[in-house]
């Protein structure tokens, strides 16, 4: 009886520390040396879930920016240190908005944290910007385009405190959505459209948007339908497409339902024009669908495309052999948005100030800086000042592994901001 | 398309549908009705069950659409994968009422169907950490081989095979219980599991079958899962298994023929829903139908009443 009883306690103890341990890990805090000026960036990306693949290639271009620069002995005598965390969680598949929430506030938690990268969707942002702008703590998204969450419509409930914490890297659907609209138009000579979205925030929003501007510019929408990211058959709603015979679908969403969109329409509708936001751009989505029902999708990214430019070729080479994947228009975005979280620390370091979330969030809204992408500067809501919405369309490039983003979507063009006629 | 085809169409979908909600429903509504269990485990099961087949498929060699295969090749390897899957899904069930259930099973209450939500939890999670959370490609080696039943309307090759593999297997279930000397001994200790160890069954033995065979069609429904779909994914258990075990309760739970006629209803409602109201308000629908059914019949459409043994 005895010995039993020891052995479990032995079992308890060895569970229990186990699992402290576990917990202290997985938090992810960088150990901080005291005699080093160190500050901290917060990334906050859906790792794990449906978007694991467009959220690391995220990440990786924002670690090969902080690891650059601390390589070069730091920012304005300042060493980098990186917290990751992550809002994908089990239950919901993808990204979570509460656990979004989660992570904001335990990057309010930790007063080494000045800024943050990220996050990648606009229902994380939704959720994290009101606890954010309580702080004054700054975030730049490479990737998040839902307007509403910088609109000063709804100042008040994305930032009672009344600064712009919510910078962007990437333009918003306000343009993403209609741009694409009289691509469509123009150049698709698309004169009906159906429209589905996968009932996220960013999904209804860049169909929303899309389905203003359709009707406006005179295509007929013949009906928009909301689509359960967690079911697995759409068979119905596809039919039902089929049986009205529109020239054009256009799908707002993310990876998650996107999968089973482009299976089942290729299955059942394959002659129709398939259109979708930058939901669509994802390595993942392309080995789940494969070739040759991915085929023929035309989509869109909320910034310029410079990944061709033959001044970006040594940043890809360097990308690639670091991270062993391509990089995606994101993950340049994400490079530019630690080069301007970098330079603000500079300039608040070189100013005599003290580098802190205040500071650095005053810094980052007066930024003015050349980046890979172009000249970055952001006007008072927080939004980039250049609009460009590049057009895509996958094309089987057979030499390239199925899932590699920057060799199977081919870019076309910039969408434009206003239809030709 | 002329509308009567698009009609004509969504009831095709329907049907398709409903025999994907009943071979689903079905091992769980038997193991409801032999051993009075909810198992919430079975649609994870599933799950698995789809992820092991794909595997399977790969292994002979397919991937993706890029191998079509047909006649004899392909009935062989949908036959090895399928008694395959059968086999280590039934040893997964096995396993779990052994090492789990077993020793609930005097326990009064609903402490074995809470521990089978925990089995269920088990397997999703090892899933979504070991093949991570994007959906995968299922190999699909069935020609694009398709019908007009009118100009408009199409029967697609793997439906006829999801209706056939749904029948097939019913017909097996119920002939099984009805014909053989196990299935006699399974509905004896479905009656009254006291009187049938009096006459000299072994229970254990009994139950262990029904999860054997629960579980072994659990995994032939991910098969044709995959099949049809041609992706998996660690939450296909969830939405598909509501909607089966929706089926199951609607057909009366425990009645085989009732998980039969539940699903296509419910595959129906989905579809016909989807078309002349709205996909969004699917699940409105159904469980509106659901609880108006329950509230005039309790049982569901072919339950029976069961008198309660206190």
């Amino acid at each position: 009886m005895m010995i039993r009883i020891n052995r479990r306690q032995l079992m308890m103890t060895t569970v229990g520390a186990l699992a402290l341990s576990t917990l202290a890990i997985s938090t992810g805090f960088a150990p901080v040396q005291a005699d080093e000026k160190l500050v901290t960036i917060g990334i906050e990306l859906p790792l794990t879930g449906a978007d694991a693949d467009s959220a690391t290639r995220i990440k990786n271009g924002a670690i090969m920016a902080i690891e650059e620069a601390n390589s070069k002995g730091g920012v304005g005598g300042y060493k980098l240190a990186v917290t990751v965390l992550d809002s994908g969680t089990s239950t919901a598949g993808q990204y979570d908005p509460a656990q979004a929430a989660t992570n904001a506030k335990k990057f309010v938690a930790d007063p080494s944290v000045v800024a943050i990268v990220g996050p990648e969707m606009s229902g994380e942002g939704k959720a994290m910007t009101p606890i954010l702008s309580a702080a004054n703590l700054a975030t730049v998204t490479p990737s998040s385009t839902n307007p509403d969450i910088t609109d000063p419509k709804f100042a008040g409930q994305y930032k009672p405190n009344g600064k712009a914490i919510y910078f962007r890297t990437v333009t918003t659907d306000a343009f993403q959505g209609p741009n694409m609209a009289n691509y469509m138009r123009d150049t698709l000579k698309v004169k009906s459209v159906y429209i589905l979205d996968d009932s996220g925030a960013y999904g209804v929003g860049i169909s929303n948007a899309f389905e203003g501007q359709a009707k406006k510019i005179g295509m007929t929408v013949m009906g928009h339908d909301q689509l359960d990211p967690k079911e697995a058959d759409y068979t119905t709603v596809i039919t039902k497409i089929k049986g009205l015979n529109p020239d054009a679908v256009y799908y707002g969403g993310v990876a998650q339902a996107g999968v089973k969109v482009a299976k089942q329409l290729h299955e059942i509708f394959p002659s129709v024009i398939k259109a979708g936001g930058d939901g669509m751009v994802d390595g993942g989505l392309l080995s789940a669908v494969g070739f040759p029902a991915i085929e023929g999708w035309y989509c869109t990214q909320a910034s310029p495309h410079v990944m061709d430019d033959a001044s970006m070729t040594d940043w890809v080479a360097r990308y690639t052999k670091e991270f062993k994947m391509t990089p995606s228009d994101y993950a340049i975005t994400a490079y530019d948005a630690v080069q301007v979280i970098a330079d603000s620390i500079k300039r608040v370091s070189a100013g005599g100030q003290p580098v802190n979330r205040d500071t650095v969030r005053d810094a980052i809204q007066s930024a003015n800086i050349n980046t890979l992408q172009g000249p970055v500067s952001f006007d008072e809501n927080g939004d980039i000042v250049s609009k460009v919405i590049s057009v895509f369309e996958i094309t089987h490039d057979p030499k390239s592994a199925d899932d590699d983003v920057q060799h199977q979507y081919k870019y076309i063009g910039v969408a434009p901001e206003s239809p030709t006629s | 398309m002329t509308y009567s085809d698009v009609l004509l169409q969504q009831v095709i979908n329907g049907v398709s549908l409903g025999a994907m909600y009943s071979l689903l429903a079905l091992g769980f509504t038997m193991v409801y009705g032999i051993i009075e269990l909810i198992n919430f485990a079975h649609f994870n099961v599933f799950m698995v069950g789809a992820f092991f087949s794909m595997w399977i498929l790969k292994l002979t060699g397919l991937a993706g659409e890029k191998v079509i295969l047909t006649g004899l090749p392909l009935a062989g390897v949908l036959l090895l994968a399928l008694v395959c899957v059968m086999l280590f899904c039934g040893v997964l069930g096995v396993v779990i009422e052994r090492t789990v259930l077993r020793p609930l099973r005097n326990v009064p209450g609903t402490a074995a169907m809470i521990t089978t939500i925990g089995v269920s939890y088990i397997l999703f999670n090892v899933i979504l950490l070991s093949q991570g959370a994007a959906a995968v490609n299922f190999p699909n080696p069935m020609p694009k081989v398709q019908w007009n039943v009118t100009v408009g309307t199409v029967l697609k090759l793997r439906e006829v095979l999801l209706w056939t593999i749904a029948l097939l297997l019913m017909l097996g279930l119920h002939f099984f219980v009805r014909r053989t000397r196990m299935g006699k001994a399974m509905q004896a200790t479905a009656q009254d599991q006291e009187a049938a160890r009096m006459m000299g069954i072994e229970v254990d033995s009994v139950v262990m079958t029904t999860f054997f065979l629960g579980s072994a069609l659990a995994g032939a429904a991910g098969l044709v899962f995959g099949l049809y779909y041609n992706f998996a994914s660690y939450v296909i258990g969830y939405t598909a298994g509501l909607r089966a075990f929706t089926a199951a309760v609607l057909g009366g739970i425990g009645s085989i023929p009732g998980a039969m006629l539940g699903g296509v209803i419910i595959g129906l409602i989905e579809s016909l829903g989807g078309q002349l109201i709205a996909t969004r308000w699917t699940d409105v629908i159904i469980f509106s139908i659901l609880v108006i059914v329950l509230v005039f019949r309790p049982t569901g459409l072919f339950g029976r009443m069961m008198i309660r043994k206190s």
